[in-house]
Order: structure tokens, then C-alpha cells, then sequence
């Protein structure tokens, strides 16, 4: 815990920064707002066609999906990671139960693959 | 020192937790989450727990809310402008307050205690060691429920594709 | 802690931030010039002598730009957007090791903002809050390319995290260690007499790795899809205005900063210098804090070379397609950063067992 304090010393920081940052841009620079310079930005076309925020194509929501997956099972590589050295003089252990967990995790990325599903091909 | 941090850390994620509910946008609820999640996580630090905290800020932040922005932005949820009027709406918040309140009672009514207990040092490598010890087993099914979470995924995008128009987003 | 080391602690935290502030201005002269170089033109050298003080005509630019805010954004987020991106870049040097330890009053100071045990995951999980200002930046301007680019930088960075992590990972599992220090420690001496004993040669795949991921991770070329100028506009950033561009920027170099630090940390021996170790070089200097400079000097030059690096392959690569961008993910790296933990533990179990 007393090893995260000065980590409250650059959150100080970096709030100064950003509300520096923030006066700055608010103190210098001239204002002359035109009802066109505040329009949505579009190539080549004065009213923007449609809405932006339209659905969108469901392939993000799978990586978004697939990285939480993935990001779990990475999670805990990490505890693991950290006491394999030590459990060594204890036998292969520790290897064999990653590698049972980690043969699961590939069969899911072989899934991934043979199955298409992020349209990677 | 503690115990204002803990008073601070708490209040922050209270506050931050209402405003998951009290924001009319499903955006702003998903940045309210975070920073509540931030709120968790600075609680963990107090208790000594930093592996605790970064895995809440790596996987609960980092990923979970990752993945409520993109379905938000995906479905592309209107603001809610209305009040809740609806008969089940009114209904099922009911019945939130009233559990909530009972597991409020519960707790408000047992004994307090005035310091928060200390916790050993090397958390980290107990944690760790006892996760590949006595809870080796679990530790395995978690990874064959993931895996059965991914192809659960895949069979359900894949009847349910939403159709649209040719250009691609 | 008394408040002598409370004060110390303040002072050594905003030196180091500022210190990783300067990496701004410094990298835009030397991106500008370095362009120039490798495109075999002069670039910008009216500002000064040699063009040395272009970064402040820039920065005053930016700064006297007019500033607008389009009618159709969701004004919150819009203005918060960028300090979002900034926020967590500036957060994550706080684990990064410069050097050993500094004396004053005779008592030793680390050189590094925060002893962190968990330093990797430290870095990794605020690093991976960047995200949020683009996607809620790209949001808010509710604009089709920065919603776009806002969706594509997300899932980029998010795919990249995955082999990041699990290169991590395998240096973790080297080290025993999550706390870079640590790491750093174990990096002093020679390896079979004539190699530095450091990282890379015991985790040339995991470096490799790491090293791709991190060019993805700070929207680096080959990798900087959410701002593709021919089909985005400019990305999530497209309704910014100069400053707030700025500000994006601003964390891009300090993320690159950071990434390079962490793979001088894991990779190349922190601050020791290559075949020397620090008992030898403190008999040598003398004194404690000479050799603390000399640690933060080594540390720096083996970040500017990243960053030489980073300038280096942003213009020799061509950028990639979005769709190759996640087969290399998802197909290669993933793969391939498994492989490299089981052969990692493979080779530690056999060495252990000798």
C-alpha cells in the first residue's frame, strides 16, 4: 500500500497537466464560431447523410467477446507465472496443470480458426 | 490515514456506482462504471491487496467495460428520455430496494468493527500458491467453462447476424 | 515515513514526470528531422539553429489556434476525450525503474516514482485504459470516421493486448518477479562470458513479440489504422481541435516512452551497463549518486534508441489492412506468444531439474 502513495503524487500531477492543458486551449485561442465550422465534418458535403451512430457490423463485438475471454485465461498465467520458479524442486506440477489449462485454452483458438469466426481468411 | 482513505475510497465508489444509474445515457452509465470500478480497486490497494487491484483495474475495467461500450455503441441505444412508468420497471426496482435494504439491515446490525484488519504481507505469492494448490481443480474447470464460453459465443453471433446494409462498418 | 521523504518523494516524481513530458517536444523535432532524413529532404531547420526549437513554433501554434466545439458532440465527453487518453499514459511511469538508488541525508532514495510489486501488471492494466478516451472521444463527436476509427483503434489495441500480455508473461516466469526492479536486479553481469546478461537472450521470442504489440498498442505505423488519412479523415480524432490533437499526441509519445522503458527494463538490462557490473563501477566512480547518473544516463539512451526505432519503422513500413492487422493478432502472435510460455517453463523445468 505505502508503495502506491507517490503513485498519488503523479495523479496530482497529472490532473495539473491536463487542467493546464485545458486553461491554455481556453485562454488563447480566438473564438469566431460560423453555424458551417461547428456542422459535422463529411467529405465533400455540407449535411451530413444519416445518423453516425449507426449499428455497427457484429465482428468488434466478437473481438470485444473473444479479448475478455482471453484476457481472463491471461490473468491467470500471471499468478502462475510468478511461482512456477519456486515450485520447480517440487516436480512438474505446476507444468502439467498449465498445460492442461492452456491445451483447453488453444482448443478454443483452434475453434476460433477452423470455424472462421472473425472472418480472419 | 487508513480509515479516512477507506471513508473516501467508499464514498467515491458509491457515488460512482449511482451514477451507472443515474445517467440518462448508457455512455455516461459505462463511465461511471469505471470509475467506480476505480473506487473497488483503490479499496483493494488499502486492504494490501495491489495483485487484487490491478487485476480489478486489468480485467473488470480494462475488459468488461471495454466490452459494455462496444455493445452500447453497437446497438446504438437511445437516450432514455423517459421515466420509468412502466408497471414491471416500477415493479423489479421495488423489489431491488427492498433486498438491497434487507442485505443493508443485515449488515448495519452486526457488530462494526472499529479497525480494518490487517492483512499479511506476501499476499501475492499465498494467493498465488494456494490457487495451484487446494483450488488446482477449480482452477481447471474455469478454463473449460471459458472454452465453452467461446463457442457459445460463435453459435449465438452466428444465428443471430444482424442484417444490414452492403457497406461495411 | 517522515516528511523529509514525503518532500524527496514529491520532488523525484515531478522530476521524472517532467522528464517524461520533454519526451514530447524532443520527439517531435526528431520525427520532423528524421522523416526528412529518410525521405532525403531537409525538413524543418528555420526555427533556430538546425530547426532546434520547431517543437515550441508548434506547440505555440496549437496554442493560438481557434478553438471549436461542433454543435452535434456530447460536450462532456467530447472535452474530457483526450485528458482520458493522457490520464492513464501519464499514470503508467510511475513503475518504470531509471536506476538504483540516490542518497540524500544519507538515506537512500529508489529511482523510480513507485517501488510496485506488481509492476508488469501495473503497467499493463493502466495502459489499457488509453482505450476509453478513444472510444468515448470517438463517440462523442458523433462523427462517422471517428466513430469508425474510434471502433477500429479500440479492437486494435484490445487484440494487441492479448500477445503484450502474454509476453509479459513469459518474463515474468523468467524473472519469478512482477516488480521490474527486481527484473533488473537479476539482469547484472555476463552471460557465458561474452553476452550482457540480459533479457533478450534468454527471451529473444518473448522481445519480439512484445515489441510488435507495443507498436500496436500506441497506434504506431505499420499499425496506425484509427487515423488512416486516405479512408478515416483523421480517425477518432477528426472533430478535434489543434490542441486537443496535441494533447492525443502528447500520450502517444508518452506511451511510446513507456513502452520502450518496459523493454529496457525486461529486455535490456535496465540501467546496468553491458558487461560491467554496479560494484565495479561504484569503485570506480565513488560515489553512490555519480553512478545513480550514470544508471539514469544508460536508461535514457537505451529509450532513445527505442524511439529512434519507433521514427525508424514508421517510415520504412507500409501500413497494414485491417483485416491482416487481426489475422496477425488473433493467427500469429497469440500462438506464438502460448508457445513461447510452454517452451519458456519447459526449458526452466529441465534446467531446474539438472
Amino acid at each position: 500500500m505505502e508503495a502506491f502513495l507517490p503513485v498519488g503524487f503523479l495523479l496530482i500531477f497529472a490532473v495539473l497537466l491536463c487542467i493546464g492543458l485545458f486553461t491554455v486551449k481556453r485562454l488563447l485561442g480566438p473564438r469566431n464560431p460560423l453555424a458551417s465550422k461547428l456542422s459535422v465534418y463529411e467529405c465533400g458535403v455540407a449535411t451530413p447523410e444519416g445518423s453516425a451512430r449507426a449499428p455497427f457490423k457484429t465482428s468488434f463485438y466478437l473481438i470485444a467477446v473473444l479479448f475478455l475471454l482471453f484476457d481472463v485465461e491471461a490473468a491467470f498465467f500471471f499468478p502462475w507465472a510468478l511461482v512456477y520458479k519456486e515450485s520447480l524442486v517440487q516436480g512438474p506440477g505446476l507444468l502439467i496443470a498449465m498445460l492442461v489449462y492452456m491445451g483447453l485454452l488453444v482448443l478454443g483458438l483452434v475453434y476460433i480458426f477452423r470455424k472462421d469466426c472473425l472472418k480472419l481468411n | 490515514m487508513r480509515e479516512i482513505l477507506f471513508v473516501a475510497f467508499s464514498l467515491f465508489t458509491i457515488g460512482a456506482a449511482s451514477g451507472v444509474f443515474l445517467a440518462r445515457n448508457p455512455v455516461y452509465s459505462a463511465f461511471s462504471l469505471i470509475l467506480s470500478f476505480f473506487g473497488l480497486s483503490g479499496l483493494y490497494l488499502l486492504w494490501g491487496s495491489t495483485f487484487m487491484a490491478m487485476i480489478q483495474i486489468l480485467i473488470y475495467t480494462g475488459a468488461i467495460v471495454v466490452l459494455f461500450v462496444f455493445v452500447v455503441m453497437l446497438l446504438n441505444l437511445q437516450v432514455n428520455r423517459e421515466n420509468p412508468s412502466n408497471l414491471l420497471t416500477l415493479g423489479i426496482s421495488a423489489g431491488a430496494v427492498w433486498f438491497f435494504s434487507l442485505i443493508l439491515l443485515r449488515v448495519l446490525t452486526r457488530a462494526i468493527p472499529n479497525k480494518i484488519p490487517e492483512i499479511p504481507t506476501d499476499q501475492l505469492r499465498t494467493i498465488s500458491k494456494l490457487l495451484f494448490t487446494r483450488y488446482l481443480w477449480p482452477f481447471e474447470v474455469l478454463s473449460l467453462f471459458l472454452l465453452v464460453m467461446i463457442i457459445a459465443i460463435f453459435a449465438i453471433t452466428r444465428t443471430q447476424e444482424i442484417p444490414h446494409g452492403g457497406e461495411q462498418r | 515515513m517522515e516528511w523529509t521523504d514525503i518532500i524527496i518523494t514529491a520532488i523525484k516524481t515531478a522530476v521524472i514526470y517532467l522528464g517524461m513530458v520533454q519526451v514530447v517536444p524532443i520527439m517531435l523535432i526528431v520525427e520532423r528531422r528524421g522523416a526528412a532524413l529518410m525521405q532525403d529532404r531537409p525538413g524543418p531547420n528555420r526555427v533556430g539553429p538546425f530547426g532546434l526549437f520547431q517543437p515550441v513554433a508548434d506547440v505555440i501554434k496549437m496554442m493560438m489556434k481557434e478553438v471549436t466545439i461542433p454543435r452535434q458532440v456530447n460536450k462532456a465527453l467530447y472535452l474530457l476525450g483526450p485528458f482520458l487518453v493522457l490520464f492513464p499514459a501519464s499514470l503508467v511511469v510511475a513503475a518504470l525503474p531509471f536506476g538504483d538508488f540516490f542518497t540524500v541525508f544519507e538515506k537512500n532514495y529508489p529511482l523510480q516514482v513507485a517501488n510496485i510489486d506488481v509492476g508488469v501488471l501495473y503497467i499493463l492494466a493502466i495502459g489499457s485504459l488509453g482505450i476509453y478516451g478513444i472510444l468515448f472521444g470517438g463517440w462523442a463527436s458523433n462523427n462517422k470516421f471517428s466513430l469508425m476509427g474510434a471502433m477500429r483503434s479500440s479492437s486494435q489495441i484490445i487484440s494487441y493486448e492479448i500477445p503484450l500480455g502474454l509476453a509479459a508473461c513469459s518474463a515474468v516466469l523468467w524473472y519469478g518477479h512482477f516488480n521490474l526492479r527486481e527484473m533488473v536486479y537479476t539482469q547484472e553481469g555476463t552471460l557465458m562470458g561474452v553476452l550482457p546478461n540480459w533479457g533478450i537472450f534468454y527471451q529473444p521470442l518473448g522481445f519480439l513479440l512484445f515489441f510488435i504489440s507495443a507498436f500496436a498498442e500506441t497506434n504506431r505505423l505499420p499499425f496506425d489504422l484509427p487515423e488512416t488519412e486516405a479512408e478515416l479523415v483523421a480517425g477518432f480524432h477528426t472533430e478535434y481541435g489543434p490542441m486537443d490533437f496535441g494533447t492525443f499526441f502528447m500520450a502517444e509519445y508518452m506511451n511510446m516512452a513507456t513502452m520502450s522503458g518496459l523493454m529496457v527494463a525486461m529486455y535490456f538490462g535496465g540501467w546496468h551497463l553491458p558487461w560491467i557490473s554496479d560494484a565495479t563501477l561504484l569503485q570506480w566512480l565513488g560515489s553512490r549518486n555519480l553512478l545513480a547518473a550514470l544508471q539514469v544516463l544508460s536508461v535514457v539512451v537505451k529509450i532513445s534508441f527505442f524511439m529512434l526505432v519507433f521514427v525508424w519503422v514508421r517510415w520504412t513500413l507500409p501500413r497494414f489492412r485491417f483485416d491482416q492487422l487481426m489475422r496477425l493478432a488473433w493467427r500469429n502472435l497469440i500462438p506464438l506468444g502460448l508457445i513461447n510460455l510452454v517452451i519458456t517453463a519447459v526449458i526452466m523445468y529441465f534446467r531446474g531439474a539438472a
